[in-house]
């Protein structure tokens, strides 16, 4: 009797062992499945991004006008004087120049000759562009002749050349694809120039049939009523290493794909026969062109978070005239999140980020745009961080909850449930504080990895 | 069953529906579990996977555990009611 009871145990303890056993191999299999999945570009979003009439923030009055053009880079250096005198700008550059060599004599961790100069690397690309030439050419680089292929004009649904274009994008690099209506109001007045003793040149729209740069002056002709939006995601492996020159390098990484994107994009449509101004950062605001073709949802960063990565994504966009079917914009929750969560708030060192529950129609600068809707942040103290670390930080992108890599199905799960059910918004900010997630990694073990990276999202 | 002058019973008991809902459940959050430790360490997030597989490993223990008490008292109530 006691070696059947012996025998039933056993049986039973198999049973459970075989149990562990079979989830094992799932919990195996799905990281496989998931391991592929990584390299996919996004073509179909997932059931909790749900597709609206309007972006979900953002909303404008009156005072929303072209904005300037002149970012952080040209507006710091007068800011800088006017706030702490003549020749506080020129001190701070010299200290961060000579901290930079120090750094590599010591070789500081993230900022060794190495890794500084991955970064440099890294910015090949696009530091060879220039609004309206070469890579971001606004015409054909060569001329038409009648007997060549792209004298003929594509024609097709609008449904069939947005899938068309979105997946010549996606092989170019692209990994989420939009296209929204072009607003003039997101477009910039003017394109500054790299010499000071240059005039900016004008952005402006006129009733013309090919775009055209001139000496003084960019013309988008008004038949481009297209706008295709292009998030680049950023290489979580180099960001996570932020804020020192590894970090730097997952933005100019970004960058100079994008400058590849968007040229080889407007080279495609032009191919088709029709016209396509590329665009990285330069020429137009890219968030609100973004907010409409539904890459994302603007956040408590003033930033746009994307479902799938966040807000490390590096944004660009073509305009065109070639008819395509637009996208809507999207709602999965994001901004109930972003007043409940603040992490990314209370891990920017600088304390640049809103910490306020609600948006507001309130600048906190020149930096800012008015007349929208937004948790405005305080570019001038991010700046100084920037000049204070020696480099272009981006704590903020890592520490955001929806930055993942999408390798776990749990990051699928907490994001759908997020964006149904509010109310568990507290408890995920304090799971994902408790998981680590947001942490600064180890810059020397990256070079060390396996491979070192290419990792996106 | 008779066998010779040993006389003795195997009861064959019908699990009720809620403990293979139960069983269910378990299964699918030990799966999670185990999905997101080794998804965690692809993605070098080394304290979400420590957690991950300490959790699986405490979920499965006690999968393992609750099964062997399941199936003992009433073998042990049927055996005292027997002998």
């Amino acid at each position: 009797m006691e070696d059947r009871r012996k025998q039933t145990g056993r049986r039973a303890l198999l049973k459970a062992g075989g149990l562990v056993a079979v989830s094992g191999a799932l919990g195996s299999l799905g990281a496989l499945v998931t391991g592929t999945g990584t390299g996919d570009h996004v073509r179909k979003r997932a059931r909790w991004v749900k597709v609206v009439d309007r972006p979900t923030l953002g909303e404008k009055t009156a005072d929303f006008k072209r904005f300037s053009g002149r970012d952080m880079f040209a507006l710091y250096p007068p800011l800088k004087t006017q706030r702490e005198g003549t020749g506080s700008f020129e001190a701070e550059q010299a200290s961060k120049a000579k901290r930079l060599v120090a750094w590599i004599n010591e070789r500081k961790p993230g900022f060794s000759l190495p890794d500084q100069q991955l970064s440099e690397g890294a910015w090949t690309v696009m530091r060879s562009t220039r609004p309206g030439t070469g890579l971001l050419s606004w015409t054909r680089t060569h001329e038409r002749k009648p007997t060549e292929p792209s004298a003929q004009r594509y024609t097709a649904s609008p449904e069939e050349m947005a899938s068309t274009v979105k997946a010549a994008a996606r092989l170019y690099g692209a990994r989420l694809v939009g296209i929204a209506s072009m607003n003039e109001s997101y477009v910039n007045l003017q394109v500054p120039q790299e010499d000071e003793k240059q005039k900016d040149k004008d952005i402006v729209f006129e009733d013309v049939d090919v775009p055209a740069v001139t000496d003084t002056r960019f013309v988008i002709p008004r038949k481009m009523k297209w706008v295709i939006v292009i998030a680049i995601p950023m290489d979580l492996d180099l960001l996570s290493r932020a804020p020192t020159a590894l970090g730097d390098a997952a933005s100019a990484l970004g960058y100079s794909h994008s400058a590849f994107v968007v040229s080889s994009l407007a080279v495609f449509i032009r191919g088709l026969g029709y016209e396509a101004i590329p665009c990285v950062n330069d020429t137009a605001q890219s968030i609100p062109f973004a907010l409409d073709a539904g890459i994302g949802e603007l956040s408590r960063l003033n930033k746009l978070v994307t479902p799938e990565f966040g807000p490390a994504v590096r944004l660009c966009k073509v305009f065109t005239d070639l008819p395509m079917a637009f996208d809507k914009p999207v709602d999965f929750g994001l901004v109930q999140f972003c007043k409940n969560c603040k992490k990314c708030a209370e891990s920017c060192p600088s304390r640049a980020l809103s910490f306020d529950d609600e948006p507001s129609f309130k600048t906190r600068g020149p930096w800012n745009n008015p007349g929208h809707k937004a948790w405005f942040e305080d570019s001038y103290k991010c700046f100084q961080y920037w000049q204070k670390s020696g480099s272009a930080c981006g704590i903020c992108l890592v520490s955001c909850p929806y930055t993942k890599g999408n390798e776990a199905w749990i990051h699928e799960g907490v994001k759908a449930i997020a964006s149904i059910a509010p109310a568990t918004d507290g408890v995920f900010r304090i799971m994902d504080n408790a998981f680590g997630y947001g942490k600064q990694r180890d810059p020397e073990q990256w070079w060390t990895k396996d491979p070192p990276s290419g990792r996106r999202g | 069953m008779t066998n010779g002058a040993d006389i003795f019973t195997i009861t064959i008991r019908k699990r009720p529906w809620w403990f293979w809902a139960l069983a269910g459940l378990w299964l699918l959050v030990e799966v999670l579990l185990l999905q997101t430790a080794l998804a965690s360490v692809e993605e070098g997030e080394v304290r979400a996977a420590a957690i991950s597989w300490i959790a699986a490993t405490v979920l499965a223990a006690a999968g393992v555990l609750a099964w062997l008490h399941r199936g003992r008292p009433h073998r042990l109530g049927e055996s005292k009611g027997q002998h």
